[in-house]
């Protein structure tokens, strides 16, 4: 027993003689940073600019795809969709058959739902806008005017007008669309289409309102009319293409979408229920692809902050040769040499992320407050995003903590090398410094 | 009591296809509290030995043990471990950290070993720069001192941690005479209050004045070995 605790003093006093070498080590590298500040400094703004870049773009990017995203679902799809399974292979091309019929017991199971808050039925359809010169291709939404107010914030963009009413030969289009078609509030526009039949049918109908929204699909592409008169033109008295319900928040969206299509395979095979991802797939794709391009441009930027310590590096220890050598001389071990030259590295990937951060910061706040008009940002229709207006910076705390962490290992693996090639010179050829 | 033996050390180097001999065949004793100076022309051996001596380098062949140990053909780690605590080192040119105050300077020798309590260290630094006259500096940088003072510093490092051996390479090249002989006071100061064995290697007549005993070196062999008493007046 006293063998064993004499034992345990000697390694408690190796291992505290271990920890105070350590510190006077890392004492020693963070005072060489101050060795030459403008070099450091040169370094460390390379990394600070990598960093300060890739929060703002990420902010940035976070700002597109909320938009992007609370575009699709306020405008576009709601946060769930009922359809006919055939129906949903087809979708793009708006067909007029396997469509869903609005039956009292569907609305029952849809409203039983987990966060239900509204539903709209929806008859999407191919048309041909006319002004009586030219005509546009177009999609057609015939929609239940007080409902699609519940799901949809379309109302909200209302620029010139009013909105539907039931009934009437009324219809509501992008301020884009009229533009370029020459309409204006209270003129009469036809639309061109086949019904449900293969026959050719015609609406006409007096424009009430003009929509100038953040996306830029419904600007230049929607009609929207009245449902039971789409119904009517169409022959199509009941059905539907798809019940649209709003759940009015998105967090748990798939796994209540899941829940819905069971309950729906119960009473009719055929229908099923899809959540907003789905149909939002290209914006998604297209905000992954941005998280690729991110990613490369964080490897670049770094990359460039990694030739800029080993650059240091190897400057630090070329200056310091002799040091080397005294330092060999006093019996440091090359792996405690080594520690030195990292924890320089790390010290001056440290002062690049506190910096880099600190600029991202006030961008991310001018961004944050002040938005960014996006046409000031070029042709925003070349991004292929449904989204218009200004464009707001979000925090993101995790994207602070992972590029300073990813600054400091980039740092360290950058030094390891130099570091090794340092500590590994011989301490005869280090002290005279002969070579 | 024999600190260090040499038997017939040799050092060959490489130098493209010729084989330079630095050393050829050194046989050498070094009693425990000498002050032994080495001495000869440029090219004779001098720093190559000083150097084999200090676990810096290892012979080509030959034996060297220290406080009875072989060090001839111990690894790089065991070097280190021997260096780090039986050996001190004063150069030519200093080798101070200009980062760290005199005082941390000193403490960086004693912050390699194990078992030194904060205020162990504290204590045996001041005391080392108060022998050395250096206490009421303990604060500045190496860039605030003069070349005698540097020195004086280095002799602080080499001496803090009580080694058995300080090897000092030309430790007056870079002074005058009058600085030269106020360090070569302290270090003879130190060589009799510690008993610590000092062995310099040098070009100066005034370390030669100075050292007990005087080996000389003429194309890597010792020449000459001479003991004499010392005056200290």
């Amino acid at each position: 027993m006293g063998k064993l605790s004499v034992m345990r003093e000697k390694d408690l006093i190796v291992i505290k003689a271990e920890e105070g070498r350590r510190m006077f080590l890392i004492r020693l590298a963070l005072k060489n940073l101050t060795r030459h500040k403008r070099r450091v400094l040169i370094t460390a703004s390379i990394i600070a600019f990598g960093i300060a870049v890739f929060l703002i773009y990420d902010s940035v990017q976070i700002g597109i795809n909320k938009l992007s995203f609370n575009n699709i679902r306020n405008l576009e799809t709601g946060d769930l969709q009922v359809v006919n399974k055939d129906y949903w292979k087809e979708r793009e091309e708006l067909p007029l058959k396997n469509l869903v019929s609005q039956r009292k017991e569907l609305m029952i199971t849809i409203k039983k739902i987990p966060n239900f808050k509204a539903m709209a039925p929806q008859l999407k359809f191919s048309a041909n806008l006319n002004n009586g010169l030219d005509q546009l291709p177009i999609i057609a939404y015939g929609v239940e005017p007080r409902l699609h107010q519940e799901v949809f914030t379309t109302e909200k963009y209302l620029v010139e007008g009013s909105m539907l009413s039931s009934g009437k030969y009324e219809a509501v289009l992008g301020k884009r669309l009229a533009k370029l078609m020459e309409f204006k509030v209270g003129d009469y526009l036809t639309l061109l289409f086949k019904t449900g039949e293969g026959t050719f049918n015609t609406i006409d109908a007096r424009i009430t309102g003009l929509l100038h929204t953040n996306n830029p699909e419904v600007n230049k592409n929607f009609v929207y009319i009245p449902l039971d008169i789409a119904q009517q033109a169409l022959n199509l008295k009941g059905k539907v293409s798809q019940i649209v319900v709003n759940l009015g928040q998105n967090e748990k969206t798939e796994e209540i979408t899941k829940r819905l299509t069971q309950k729906l395979s119960q009473k009719d095979k055929d229908l099923t229920a899809h959540s907003w991802r789905e149909f939002a797939g290209e914006v998604i794709a297209l905000s992954k692809a941005e998280n690729v391009e991110k990613s490369v441009m964080m490897s670049v930027i770094l990359l460039i902050a990694a030739v800029g310590i080993v650059n240091t590096i190897i400057l630090s220890s070329l200056e310091r040769t002799k040091e080397i050598g005294m330092m060999k001389a006093l019996g440091l071990r090359e792996r405690e040499i080594i520690l030195v030259f990292v924890i320089e590295a790390v010290g001056i990937g440290l002062i690049g992320g506190l910096i880099g951060s600190m600029l991202g910061s006030f961008g991310i706040l001018y961004l944050n407050i002040y938005g960014v008009k996006l046409a000031s940002l070029g042709g925003i229709s070349d991004w292929g995003l449904p989204i218009m207006g200004r464009l707001y910076g979000y925090w993101n705390p995790s994207a602070f903590i992972f590029v300073i962490a990813f600054g400091l290992i980039v740092s360290l693996l950058a030094s390891i090398l130099p570091a090794y090639w340092a500590a590994r010179k011989d301490p005869v050829e280090a002290i005279y410094d002969r070579y | 009591m024999v600190l260090l033996e040499l038997k017939g050390v040799r050092k060959v180097y490489q130098q493209g296809k010729v084989e330079v001999a630095a050393l050829r065949g050194i046989d050498l004793n070094i009693e425990e509290g000498e002050f032994t100076s080495i001495a000869g022309p440029s090219g004779s051996g001098k720093t190559t030995l000083l150097n084999m001596i200090g676990c810096l380098d290892t012979p080509t062949e030959g034996q060297i043990h220290f406080a009875g140990k072989e060090t001839a053909r111990s690894s790089k780690e065991e070097l280190a471990m021997i260096r780090r605590h039986n050996l001190g080192f004063i150069f030519q040119d200093f080798n101070l950290v200009p980062v760290l105050s005199v005082y941390e300077n000193v403490e960086f020798a004693l912050k390699l070993l194990n078992g030194k309590k904060k205020r162990e260290i504290k204590e045996q630094v001041m005391n080392i720069l108060k022998a050395v006259g250096l206490g009421e500096l303990a604060n500045r940088r190496p860039n605030e001192l003069s070349g005698g003072q540097k020195q004086r510093v280095s002799i602080a490092r080499a001496l803090v941690k009580e080694p058995k051996l300080v090897l000092a390479d030309e430790p007056t090249a870079n002074l005058d005479s009058e600085t030269s002989h106020d360090v070569l006071e302290v270090m003879l100061d130190m060589n009799q209050k510690l008993n610590t064995t000092f062995i310099f290697s040098t070009h100066d007549p005034l370390v030669m004045e100075y050292a007990n005993r005087l080996i000389k070196l003429k194309d890597g062999q010792t020449i000459s070995d001479e003991r004499k008493r010392f005056d200290s007046n």
